[in-house]
């Protein structure tokens, strides 16, 4: 047999109502589906049946990583966890969440590409995992304690290098909202109440192995260079957003990083610099996305960039916040990424010194310190979102008793007092009264339970309500067509941001076009914000080409939040990226030689398969009119403006219907239904599972 | 010969020098700057003409150094190897009472997207609060700057955008996505 390299080679198998451990080789097994959400998904199809629900033992959970994971890749970080959603409304079906942190590389290095959780134990338990042996070990005195404590505990039996995933009060209570947490700050939302119900606390993973690179070193190193050599800020806005010495443009992006510019905590003071693209070793330095999302004022409180394992980018900013020990009673450092850092301040709709003054950055470090801990997951803000709504509508007055009600310190929280969050964060952990309940059963559910119309959250465009109980994910105000097609695919939140980082990377509207017309056909394919031209067909190219890169880079172990890299900050290659990067290294690190269309059609397998998952599991073909729905909000505009003039997002419905037919055809999919077709199964190696929905009258 | 080619490097020598500190250097700096290496005589008068020619031949011999002019058509030379055109323009105009409107006029037109007022305070520029203010107020009683507009977003920053370019609802969106839509678009 060929020995590849790129995976460790094993997928680990844990049942914990048994107890028994087993272990399966990946490449005989999952090799088409490379790993991460490709082996979720094949697990998920394969083992777990239709009806079950995520909180039952018979669901499973597929912690899954890809062939680049733990290699000298940049941006290989991230491990997809893939199992039945809880939040997924009216039905639950299948979706994943994504964590960065070092758990995905130390897997790796414990000899694993996946570990398959199911069962449910009988009490409390932890799960070990070191270099190719695992041990369910007891986790009773965990139970009942924070993120925090249970990780140091865990560290301090395994030892400080081991990667701990942890869930906090709220997994362990059933919440649906919430999450497992790596290396403290890196969370998987959705996950957590789906652990809890497995009685299955954590897993920490420790690795002293290595992932074995089957190509020729030099070329690898090469392509790894220019890999580097290719990279922007956070999100690939490969763009400063100030005039630098070396750079010809300058934009609103989220390259903050320029001289004078200081992490203000840091001892001594750094400055970030200039930040020449060209110099590797400055990379870091681009990327503070505690002064993008919360202010200027945020630069003084910045220790330094943190992050994934082999990412330079470092999108978690750590902060130091004296203020909050003696205010709040909380550790003055924190740190987190874009909807992480803002799960505080979210909550509320003023502050009394503005949005962006000290009092908003105290409420994102005591946001942080209580979800990050307790794991309460924010659903891309709906949770802040869905709140502010409830209490300026008087709905929570009017759904929770008087008692409750008043139980909470309704005027603190009107002044924008973070002390508010102390009162509520804590009760939805513990699911401990009505209001708190509900919030942690996720959008969708807590509308049932309170008998609100879905279809009025799906009025509002500032509730950015989308679908399934979830809301929007860059979607039409960022990328038009585009952008409503890719939100109308996934089961949760679509967390593509194929489409948004090119959209997004800071270059003029010229030269984003020149490189749209290399990649998807024609400069039509893009459109500057908020002036939408009508769809065509590079509009649909874009969209396919966006989902299945998501896909790839959720089954290699590449951030979908970092790239692709189809643009670069570099002026000699005319702001060119390289489209076949992800291929170039797939090649090299496993030894399976895949050219870039041979690696994107099956990244459309695995993309297929969550399809039919999707058909499979809500018992009915017609997905265009019962799953790819679109929000009545994205038809509209707070001033009335008519689709496709400048200044407005609002899309045409007769436009956004030929979007969809354009789609299909793009996937080879029926445009009536918006299902595939038995042919597009077969012709992605999916025969068995046409095979399947064919019986139960699931296909076109 | 050989003299005329070390000149011609030295001179090269100290544009590069200068623009990896991030500066242009003019022709009445590099005659004083030959002065001081002591590559200059006491006819300066005469040298001058000869050193315009020398600097021509250098800026046609490097494809790295450039020359660049303002609204004053005094030549500023830079070497593109550590400072980009933009950056170059950016400190040539800097100046000039039309610099903040022909940047605004250029990031209206290419991007397209209104900028933030305070940009200006920011390096290159490096404007104060009081100069900025100055400027605005003169742009507005000038014929040439009535394209020059402002929006002001939700949460009270100001954007300057060029009329010519952008109407004012859609600068409006712009300026409001810059500024609150993004954030709230994580």
């Amino acid at each position: 047999m060929v020995k590849h390299g790129g995976w460790a080679g094993k997928v680990l198998r844990i049942d914990l109502s048994t107890g028994r451990i087993s272990t399966e080789d990946t490449i005989e097994k999952y090799k088409d589906y490379l790993g991460g959400t490709g082996i979720g998904y094949r697990v998920i199809w394969d083992e777990v049946p239709t009806g079950t629900k995520p909180f039952d033992p018979a669901n499973k959970i597929v912690f899954g990583v890809g062939p680049l994971a733990g290699t000298g890749a940049p941006c290989n970080g991230r491990i997809a966890v893939t199992t039945l959603w809880p939040t997924c409304w009216p039905k639950p079906l299948v979706a994943s969440g994504h964590m960065g942190g070092h758990f995905a590389a130390e897997l790796k290095y414990a000899g694993f590409d996946a570990v398959i959780i199911e069962g449910r134990a009988d009490s409390p338990v932890w799960l070990q995992v070191v270099d190719g042996k695992a041990e369910i070990k007891d986790a009773r005195h965990l139970w009942g304690q924070g993120i925090r404590r249970t990780t140091v505990d865990i560290n301090q039996q395994m030892g400080p290098e081991a990667s701990v995933a942890a869930i906090g009060q709220a997994g362990e209570n059933l919440v649906p909202m919430s999450v497992v947490i790596n290396s403290y700050s890196h969370s998987a939302g959705g996950i957590g109440g789906v652990m809890g119900s497995k009685n299955l606390k954590a897993i920490g993973v420790r690795g002293t192995g290595s992932v074995r690179i089957a190509g020729d070193k030099g070329e690898w190193e090469k392509v790894v260079k220019l890999h580097l050599s290719l990279l922007g800020s956070v999100n690939q806005h490969v763009v400063p957003n100030s005039p630098q010495p070396w750079a010809e443009y300058y934009s609103d992006t989220r390259w903050v990083g320029s001289k004078g510019r200081k992490w203000g905590s840091a001892n001594p003071n750094i400055d970030t610099g200039a930040c020449d693209p060209h110099n590797l070793n400055r990379i870091a330095y681009r990327t503070n996305n505690a002064a993008f999302f919360l202010g200027e004022k945020a630069w003084q409180y910045t220790v330094r960039g943190n992050g994934c394992s082999s990412c330079p980018i470092r999108c978690h900013t750590m902060l130091k916040v004296p203020s909050v020990s003696s205010k709040y009673g909380i550790p003055a450092v924190g740190q987190n990424t874009c909807v992480g850092l803002l799960f505080g301040r979210d909550f509320f709709k003023t502050f009394p010194d503005g949005p962006r003054g000290q009092t908003a950055i105290e409420a994102c470090m005591v946001g942080m310190h209580l979800a990050d801990d307790l794991g309460i997951w924010e659903n891309y803000g709906q949770m802040q979102r869905d709140f502010q709504q409830l209490y300026y509508s008087g709905t929570i007055k009017n759904k929770v008793g008087e008692d409750e009600f008043k139980s909470y310190s309704w005027d603190q929280y009107e002044k924008g007092d973070p002390t508010f969050l102390f009162e509520l964060l804590p009760r939805i952990a513990n699911k401990q009264d009505e209001l708190a309940t509900s919030l942690g059963l996720g959008t969708g559910y807590l509308l049932e339970r309170w008998d609100i119309p879905e279809r009025d959250w799906q009025q509002d465009q500032k509730i950015a309500y989308w679908k399934l109980g979830h809301p929007k994910h860059h979607s039409s105000e960022e990328a038009g067509q585009c952008g409503v097609i890719i939100n109308t695919q996934y089961n949760r939140d679509v967390q593509c941001h194929s489409h948004v980082n090119f959209i997004r990377n800071g270059l003029p509207l010229k030269v984003q076009k020149q490189l749209a017309a290399e990649i998807w056909g024609s400069s039509d394919a893009v459109d500057a914000v908020a002036a939408y031209s009508p769809m065509n067909i590079y509009k649909a190219k874009m969209a396919k080409w966006s989902l299945l890169r998501k896909e790839l880079h959720d089954s290699l172990s590449l951030c979908n939040w970092m790239g692709p890299w189809i643009a670069s900050p570099l002026k000699e290659r005319n702001y060119r990226g390289e489209d076949s990067i992800e291929s170039l290294l797939y090649s090299l690190a496993t030894g399976d030689k895949k050219s870039r269309e041979e690696l994107d059609e099956v990244a459309e397998r695995i993309f297929l398969l969550h399809r039919a998952l999707t058909i499979r599991d809500m018992g009915t073909k017609e997905m265009r009119t019962q799953h790819d729905t679109i929000p009545d909000w994205v038809f509209t505009d707070p001033a009335g403006k008519a689709p496709y003039t400048k200044g407005t997002n609002r899309m045409d419905r007769e436009d956004i219907k030929l979007a969809m037919d354009m789609y299909y055809e793009q996937m080879g999919w029926d445009k009536k239904s918006g299902s595939p077709t038995v042919a597009a199964y077969h012709r992605l190696g999916l025969g068995d599972v046409a095979d399947e929905l064919t019986k139960r009258r699931l296909v076109p | 010969m050989e003299q005329k080619e070390e000149i011609r490097l030295i001179i090269a020598k100290i544009i590069r020098e200068r623009s990896e500190t991030g500066q242009l250097v003019q022709f009445e700096e590099l005659l004083t700057e030959l002065a001081a290496q002591g590559l200059l005589n006491s006819d300066v008068a005469h040298q001058r003409s000869h050193f315009e020619g020398v600097l021509r031949q250098v800026v046609s011999e490097n494809e790295d150094i450039k020359e660049l002019s303002g609204r004053n058509r005094i030549p500023h030379y830079y070497s593109s190897r550590s400072l980009s055109e933009t950056y170059a323009g950016i400190i040539v105009r800097k100046q000039e009472n039309s610099l903040i409107a022909e940047i605004v006029r250029e990031n209206s037109a290419i991007y397209p997207r209104p900028v933030p007022l305070n940009i200006f305070r920011e390096p290159p520029f490096d404007l104060t609060q009081e100069e900025i203010l100055d400027c605005l107020e003169r742009m507005g009683k000038q014929g040439e700057y009535q394209d020059i507009a402002q929006t002001t977003t939700s949460i009270g920053t100001v954007f300057l955008y060029s009329n010519q370019h952008l109407d004012p609802a859609y600068a409006s969106t712009l300026a409001e996505w810059s500024d609150v839509g993004q954030v709230n678009n994580p």
